[in-house]
């Protein structure tokens, strides 16, 4: 144990900075928004065009994936000098964070040049279809059928929730590839590009606005998709969902609380939760260290998520009722405006309290995170 | 900043928890020479805290924490014997100052060390027939607790909470109703995934605020707060689950859960509860 900055992190943290002072995009150059999680504007595309460049973009990679060999400290002080400025450094979070990673550590070669680095290039964006009307919680229940017909798979079914589905490329989409095996066995996943034929995506709005369009339902007729596209070995799906994805969960959860930072600046107040909020905070960011740094249990990571989203949720409630009536109003700001910052974070209070079931849902509710806290850690019966 | 142990804290963790396994049925004072002898006492601030966390796991019953925590840092030394510290100006609730050999007063005058005997303090009944606080009367008391007291306390609730968490897994894996475990039931896993959740929470802040002492970092004062409240916290959680899901075998005298239920409030109770920690970090 060391508090002591070591003076290679320093380096790192004072060339990132640098970095950011001469390239970051003006507020001018940025006036256009991203419309969803898919929807990245000329402006960011060029933006996050440079991090790859530059090796800024996922530092612990290599140059040729848009980093520079970065060391794991390095990259928790690339993370939190961009969450200090309030910075994103791709408007495609999910398909930088979780699309792109997966390739990286599951796709062929040729999948890492057709599609890994045009995503991290920011030349094409990416959606994540997992989630099935039937298969929310209980994934692996998901029917979408995938047969494989010659050189290809023929795709039917259906995905729901599908943020960012209807601006997005690519989706990296979970099917079913083996009906008769257990339901965890018999899953593939495949690069389903969205001008496929026979592929119709609809957004929906989200309870902030029916003009909120981030949610899809994507439906899949007799959709052709090359066998090439298929990515982890077939009905190996389930390890590519869980993925051995290595530090890039735990990164996303240190990630995380450095954002909660800014909810700790928005709302300064002398009640009891703002103290809670600040040791929530904290315990996130020490746990996510302890996680990066030694060989503990990568289930560990429900820890994480179930903490830092149940804490970010409860401190957006009392933010809310901080203000009284007067957080009924909306549309209006509670942060700072920042242009390369995602406008959800710094929206209404009752916005960001609702939005803040965002983190209690997606990609494993908090009762399924203590599900597997319970059984998977201490051991209960399932 | 790193933030894991190193090999040496690691193998530290390994035998103090070895020794306090092998050690438990020992009586009192052969338990206390043992801690001498591996010179727990002059541990700095996070191999303390681990020593600590493992005592408190034991529901130690020797004056090692307020030797430690209470006396040391006031006295600037170790003490003859054991030891405690009154720093809270007035004297109350001094943990162990009924047996301690030597205690030390923050006084107006600056810290003063007295002989033990020569306080007579007397030792206040509490719920906890095993815990030793007790009241000094003394002239010119000011408050000021040490980072350290707080730190202690912190990671050794840590370690009841723990033992807490350990003895539920344990019988809710064993204890069957309807026909299963009743382990297998929802209710009860997230009771214990809560509980565990919590305990992480304030074992990263407790370790945490000892990495602050022993680097002396200017975040110390916040850091011990955060770990106070958030043992506090935890404590919470862990009595109310762990009591509840016992069923009434935990309402009894018999079964060791009451023992550390006990220790753990006490550890919230003492030098301040979660919610006077968090107001600290309010201002
Ligand atoms: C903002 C947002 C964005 C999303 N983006 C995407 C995306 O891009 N791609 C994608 O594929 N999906 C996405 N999702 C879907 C998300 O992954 C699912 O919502 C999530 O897995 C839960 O499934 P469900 O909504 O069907 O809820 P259900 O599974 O129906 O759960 C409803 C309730 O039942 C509880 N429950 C269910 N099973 C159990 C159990 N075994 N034990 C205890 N309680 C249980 C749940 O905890 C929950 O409280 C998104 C969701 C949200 C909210």
């Amino acid at each position: 144990m060391r508090l002591a900055p070591d003076p290679e992190v320093e380096k790192f943290r004072a060339d990132f900075s640098a970095f950011l002072d001469t390239h970051l995009p003006t507020p001018e150059e940025a006036t256009v928004r991203s419309k969803s999680s898919a929807d990245i504007p000329d402006w960011a595309r060029r933006w996050q065009r440079t991090l790859f460049d530059e090796g800024w973009l996922l530092p612990a990679q290599p140059p040729e994936y848009g980093g520079r060999n970065a060391t794991l400290p390095q990259v928790v002080a690339h993370l939190e000098e961009l969450s200090r400025r309030r910075i994103y450094h791709s408007f495609n979070p999910q398909g930088l964070n979780i699309i792109a990673a997966s390739l990286l550590t599951f796709g062929t070669e040729q999948q890492k040049r057709d599609w890994a680095i045009p995503l991290l290039r920011a030349e094409i964006t990416a959606s994540l279809g997992m989630s099935e009307p039937g298969a929310g919680s209980d994934l692996a229940g998901l029917r979408t059928r995938a047969v494989l017909d010659g050189d290809h798979f023929v795709v039917n079914g259906q995905k729901v929730w599908t943020s960012g589905a209807h601006d997005a490329d690519v989706l990296l989409t979970f099917v079913r590839t083996d009906p008769d095996a257990p339901k965890h066995k018999g899953i593939s996943v495949l690069l389903i590009p969205t001008a496929s034929e026979g592929l119709v995506r609809r957004p929906f709005g989200s309870i902030a606005a029916p003009d909120d369009l981030d949610f899809n339902e994507v439906f899949f007729t007799d959709v052709r998709v090359p066998k090439e596209n298929l990515v982890g070995p077939l009905n190996e799906g389930w390890r590519v969902a869980n993925g051995s994805l290595g530090h890039e969960r735990t990164l996303l959860w240190v990630h995380y609380a450095e954002r909660m930072d800014g909810l700790i600046q928005d709302s300064p107040c002398d009640e009891e939760w703002y103290a809670t909020l600040q040791m929530d905070v904290q315990a996130l960011r020490l746990l996510g260290y302890r996680l990066l740094g030694a060989d503990r249990n990568p289930v560990e990571i429900s820890v994480l998520k179930l903490l830092g989203s149940e804490a970010a949720q409860s401190a957006e409630l009392h933010a809310l009722e901080h203000h009284g009536t007067e957080a009924l109003l909306h549309p209006v700001q509670t942060g700072p405006y920042t242009h390369m910052n995602i406008e959800a974070f710094t929206a209404s209070w009752f916005e960001r309290y609702a939005r803040s079931f965002g983190g209690t849902i997606a990609g494993g509710t908090s009762e399924i995170q203590r599900n597997i806290i319970a059984e998977r850690i201490l051991g209960l019966p399932r | 900043m790193e933030f894991e142990f190193d090999d040496e804290q690691r193998l530290l963790q390994r035998v103090v928890r070895e020794t306090v396994t092998r050690t438990r049925s020992l009586p009192e004072d052969q338990l206390w020479d043992t801690y001498l002898e591996l010179g727990w006492l002059e541990a700095p601030p996070v191999e303390l805290a681990i020593v600590l966390e493992e005592l408190g796991y034991a529901a130690d019953p020797t004056p090692f924490l307020a030797t430690a925590t209470w006396f040391a840092p006031l006295a600037g030394r170790l003490p003859r014997g054991s030891g405690t510290g009154v720093f809270d100006g007035e004297g109350r609730f001094v943990l162990d100052a009924d047996r301690a050999d030597e205690i030390a007063l923050l006084t107006s005058e600056g810290v003063v060390v007295r002989d033990g005997k020569d306080l007579a303090a007397e030792r206040l009944s509490v719920f906890d027939p095993t815990l030793h606080v007790a009241r000094v009367d003394a002239p010119d008391l000011v408050a000021g607790v040490p980072d350290l007291a707080l730190m202690g306390l912190a990671v050794s609730t840590v370690g009841s909470c723990r033992r807490i968490l350990d003895l539920v897994v344990a019988h809710v894996k064993e204890r069957h109703q309807f026909g299963v475990p009743i382990g297998s039931f929802q209710a009860v896993k997230h009771k214990a995934a809560d509980m565990y959740v919590a305990i992480e929470r304030a074992k990263v802040l407790a370790y945490f605020s000892a990495l602050t002492i022993a680097e002396d970092d200017p975040r110390r004062g916040r850091a011990v707060a955060m770990a106070k409240a958030a043992a506090g916290d935890c404590q919470r959680v862990c009595f109310r689950n762990g009591f509840q899901l016992f069923g009434a075998m935990g309402y009894t005298w018999e079964n060791e859960l009451q023992i550390h239920l006990k220790r753990a409030k006490a550890g919230d109770l003492l030098l301040g509860t979660a919610s006077e920690h968090r107001k600290a970090l309010l201002v």
